[in-house]
């Protein structure tokens, strides 16, 4: 099919196409030759002008053929995911379609076919709620062009369950000759005309034998095998004319004891098969006898309960579809249909009550289908005619469980049910919270859906932390390990782009990137150095073993620990601590003056904290620091620093000479 | 049936060369040969222009958006011989390097999957193709490839990261030994794929089946098949798919996707690699998807201006 991007301008332009995550990017463009500047890979002028030749695309000047249009056309296929009404199809669905898989397996044979049956009842019940949730839409809708929307989805919703119901009937419950005829009974009753309102229109007035649509009502009862309700109105006309009285005690004679194979009936099939013979020569005899000669309209229903299908087809208006047609016909000619036979039935009714008027639609071929018992024929017809691939994934994944479908190898090696569940979770994922269905609909592929959700998820957009926490508890429970990263990556990146540290830190932890770790730490190590305190003091404390991600988070757990040990006073520990930082070479270079400086207040307290030995290590520290700067850079050291290393190795001393005296003297003296 | 859901106006002065949306599709990067490189975002259906980066001195022919895990980083390259990647830092979208070793047009650039690193492929019609690697701190290393195709190339696109070997986690802080390849189209009509050994990028196939200037190539991503899948398009009007099936890359097989009758200029893959979207000079986008018995079959046409729903055929005869 071709699609038509509006908006265009129709000269000689060309499409630039690139995909979106969940869209198409198209706009206009000249790929070839454009004014003055050759195009992209052109290097020498001569071949511009024979390119210019081979595409095309005119010749030189800006705005030839007319000004580009400087848009960028998002185009999105249709789905019906972003109909908010269909939202209860697709949630409850899933429900559904959870329960579907995981059920009993080992169920077999009837029950496992209740189960199944129950299942596909439930779908059709979803189906028809939200039909109902749709009308009401459309009743409601203020705008003509939303309520017109809106009734073509009822439409749309109405054909699904009608195909979703002979599906059924044909397929799950793979309904046996004699039961089968009785459920397609009921599924014309409910799906093919609406006959209440003119039933009511008749039952409601005061002469109902009187109305114009008096017969058409006994017409269409009979047509559906409705034998109570036409007698009922049948009688109404009896007493109204007393002279026709004979003609109808025979007609509801003959109504009344129609054989009927109802539920519960212990009767074979052949016995019913018998009887109904019997009945049908009756009818047989009463009609040739010219009975109901004088009575057009009970001729007629005779002639019906006959079978002739001319007098049926007669009544096509009143059936409005050849499927109705095919219905009344097997009551009334062939009761004990087999389910292999229908397909003769339903081709011949169709060409019938076509008759070369009107050809037939996408949904006759999907029905016919079906007739046909050609279940691929029936998917696939499906696929085309409608715009969602929810219809086909869940109808197909339950014939799949109803081990109706072979094994149909398409080109990725995977099999028709998942093929289409994966095209339907795919389109959940462009929606902003139904891509959370999409998860458990490619859990259960097993060759593809896990690929499938690894790329699909990635581009679930991180907009807030929750839905990020989300996203993450989804791979990990999947044990997606570069996805897990990856977000925790982009998290991190997110956070430090917004100065939101601790969140960074957090999340690059997680990512369990230490490079990343490392610059954040940096990024926290700067901070005190400005503004001598630290931020997110809670993370930090609580690093406990991840601090061993990177030696700079490492050291910046240390370090934070050294500050609490001097906040609590803790002074030889965070002496201890601090002298570690620098020798096991944990503290960078670049902080060492700092750190020298943290031990300045050590130095000075009035008890001895750093032993002789330690004292020595701090001042080699010191040195060595020193040393390692070139003349040029002491030169360009300002007052500051100089007046810090003076101090410091003042401090060093004393404490040098205290300590010298403490520990050389002995307890007690 | 497809919708416009958005029509953004660019306002670009002059004929669009490219637009790409970001990872989520939250932004629109577009490029112009008015030389401006703008980005806008559009949520919901909305379009807020958020930066108009100027910087190039000649059309701006493609642009690219990195991993978001390295940020909002957006990579431009154009006419004027220059490669342009631009970050946005604390609100505002700023040209964080300017790589100008090319002596002429270049034309494409692919930013290499998020697992290698922050690296980006520049293709030249210097026949050139260099490789820029983010170091740290603002710095960027730079490896080029002289003489990759004679007379210029079109097109680079990265093949999908893929582990070689055993799939077991490497200790955290380690980086898996990716074997980094990418594929490369040019005006000598071939597509050769490259991998790097030791530091070194060598030529590892050449792909001849063109016979005349290939102008994209795209590889197809990884759904977890050991086939490798590339798509190439040409002067010459064919589009062929080449497929590898071994793990060591050493035989490429093309088969035809269609003959056009005009010039091809565009191939890219959906994310899942199931459909191929190619733009011809034919003022159409047809949409490609593999069938049952590997061939390939347009399943829509994308185009503008007078254009009906036609019934749909499956699989469209491949014209020679």
């Amino acid at each position: 099919p071709s699609q038509v991007v509006p908006g265009a301008d129709p000269s000689a332009r060309q499409l630039c196409f690139a995909w979106g995550p969940a869209e198409v990017l198209v706009c206009e463009t000249l790929f070839g030759r454009r004014g003055g500047y050759p195009s992209r890979g052109e290097a020498a002028p001569a071949r511009e002008l024979l390119r210019g030749v081979l595409t095309g695309s005119g010749v030189t000047g800006t705005g030839e053929g007319g000004p580009s249009s400087s848009c960028v056309f998002v185009v999105r296929k249709d789905q019906d995911i972003y109909i908010q009404t269909l939202r209860k199809l697709f949630n409850e669905s899933h429900g559904i379609f959870i329960g579907l898989q995981r059920s009993e397996e080992e169920l077999a044979g009837k029950s496992r076919k209740a189960q199944l049956v129950q299942v596909s009842k439930n779908y059709r019940s979803v189906i028809r709620a939200c039909m109902e949730d749709m009308h009401q839409a459309t009743i409601s809708a203020q705008d003509p062009a939303l309520r017109s929307q809106y009734s073509t989805q009822v439409s749309i919703l109405s054909a699904m369950e009608l195909i979703w119901n002979l599906c059924e009937i044909l397929f799950v419950e793979a309904a046996a000759a004699g039961p089968l005829l009785l459920r397609l009974l009921d599924w014309v009753r409910l799906h093919v005309c609406d006959v209440d309102n003119m039933v009511q229109e008749v039952l409601s007035s005061d002469s109902p034998p009187k109305h114009e649509l008096f017969w058409n009502v006994v017409d269409i009862f009979v047509l559906q095998g409705r034998m109570d309700e036409a007698r009922h109105l049948l009688s109404k006309e009896a007493s109204a004319d007393p002279t026709s009285m004979n003609m109808y005690k025979i007609l509801d004679d003959l109504m009344k004891k129609m054989p009927v194979l109802s539920v519960g009936n212990t009767q074979t099939l052949t016995e019913m098969e018998l009887k109904w013979q019997h009945w049908h020569e009756e009818c047989q005899r009463y009609l040739q006898n010219g009975t109901f000669a004088s009575n057009s309209h009970m001729e007629s229903i005779c002639k019906i309960l006959l079978g002739d299908e001319d007098a049926i087809l007669e009544k096509k208006e009143l059936m409005t579809t050849w499927y109705h047609f095919l219905v009344t016909r097997l009551l009334y000619s062939h009761p004990t249909v087999k389910p292999m036979e229908l397909r003769f039935y339903a081709q011949a009714c169709m060409d019938l009550f076509l008759g070369g008027e009107s050809s037939p639609e996408p949904l006759d071929m999907i029905l016919m289908a079906a007739f046909e018992f050609e279940i691929h024929q029936v998917i696939k017809e499906c696929s085309i005619a409608l715009s969602n691939w929810w219809f086909v994934a869940h109808l197909t994944d339950l014939l799949d469980h109803c081990k109706l479908l072979q094994s149909h190898n398409l080109y990725f090696g995977s099999n028709m049910r998942e093929f289409l569940l994966l095209e339907y979770a795919s389109g959940l994922f462009s929606h902003h919270s139904l891509w959370q269905l999409g998860v458990d609909y490619f859990d259960h592929c097993p060759q593809y859906g896990r690929v499938y959700l690894e790329l699909h998820i990635e581009r679930v957009p991180l907009t807030t932390e929750q839905k990020a926490l989300k996203v993450l508890r989804i791979c990990e429970q999947r044990q997606m390990q570069e996805q897990v990263r990856s977000i925790c990556k982009i998290m991190a990146m997110k956070a430090l782009r917004n100065n939101r540290l601790g969140s960074a830190l957090s999340w690059s932890i997680r990512a369990k990137d230490a490079a990343f770790a490392t610059l954040i730490s940096d990024r926290f190590l700067k901070d005190y150095c400005e503004r001598g305190c630290f931020s997110d003091l809670d993370l930090i404390d609580n690093l406990g073993p991840s601090m061993l991600l990177s030696d700079r988070l490492t050291f910046l757990g240390k370090y934070r620990e050294f500050h609490r040990l001097y906040g609590e006073k803790r002074f030889s520990e965070a002496a201890r601590l601090l002298l570690m930082l620098m020798t096991a070479h944990i503290a960078p270079c670049s902080f060492w003056m700092t750190l020298l400086t943290d031990a300045l207040p050590l130095l000075e307290q009035k008890e001895v904290v750093f032993s002789a030995e330690q004292t020595y290590e701090l001042m080699r520290c010191l040195e060595d620091l020193t040393a390692g700067k070139s003349e040029q850079q002491k030169f360009q050291d300002d007052d500051v620093e100089n007046i810090k290393v003076e101090m410091l190795r003042l401090a060093l001393a004393r404490n040098l000479a205290r300590v010298i005296v403490k520990e050389g003297t002995l307890e007690g003296s | 049936q497809v919708s416009v859901i958005n029509t953004v106006d660019t306002s670009h002065e002059d004929m669009i060369h490219d637009a790409q949306m970001d990872y989520y599709g939250t932004r629109l990067a577009t490029c112009s040969s008015d030389r401006s490189v703008k980005i806008f975002d559009v949520r919901n259906g909305g379009q807020i222009l958020i930066a108009d980066l100027r910087g190039h001195e000649g059309p701006v022919w493609q642009v690219a958006w990195a991993h978001p895990m390295y940020g909002n980083i957006l990579a431009s390259c154009s006419y004027d011989r220059k490669v342009i990647i631009w970050k946005e830092e604390s609100g505002t979208w700023e040209k964080t390097y300017e790589y100008t070793g090319h002596d002429s047009s270049v034309n494409s650039v692919c930013w290499a999957p998020h697992d290698y690193g922050l690296i980006l492929a520049c293709g030249s019609s210097d026949g050139a193709i260099s490789l820029l690697s983010y170091t740290g701190d603002g710095q960027w290393e730079v490896k080029k490839i002289s003489n990759a195709h004679t007379i210029g190339c079109n097109a680079v696109s990265w093949a999908p990261a893929v582990v070689p070997g055993s799939l077991i986690e490497q200790p955290s802080g380690q980086k898996p030994n990716y074997i980094k390849r990418f594929a490369s189209g040019g005006c000598d009509n071939l597509v050769k794929i490259w991998k790097e050994e030791d530091g070194q990028w060598k030529e590892e196939q050449k792909l001849e089946a063109h016979s005349d200037w290939v102008r994209d190539v795209a590889w197809a991503p990884s759904i977890g098949l050991p086939t490798s899948t590339i798509a190439s398009c040409s002067q010459d009007g064919r589009v062929f798919i080449w497929t590898c099936d071994d793990a060591s890359g050493n035989s490429w097989s093309p088969k035809l996707l269609h003959k056009f009758n005009d010039v091809v200029w565009h191939v890219s893959w959906s994310i899942t690699a199931n459909i191929l979207a190619v733009s011809g000079g034919d003022n159409k986008v047809t949409l490609w998807k593999e069938s049952v018995d590997g061939l390939w079959a347009c399943i829509s046409d994308v185009n503008k201006g007078q254009g009906g729903v036609s019934a749909v055929t499956e699989g469209q005869q491949n014209e020679q």
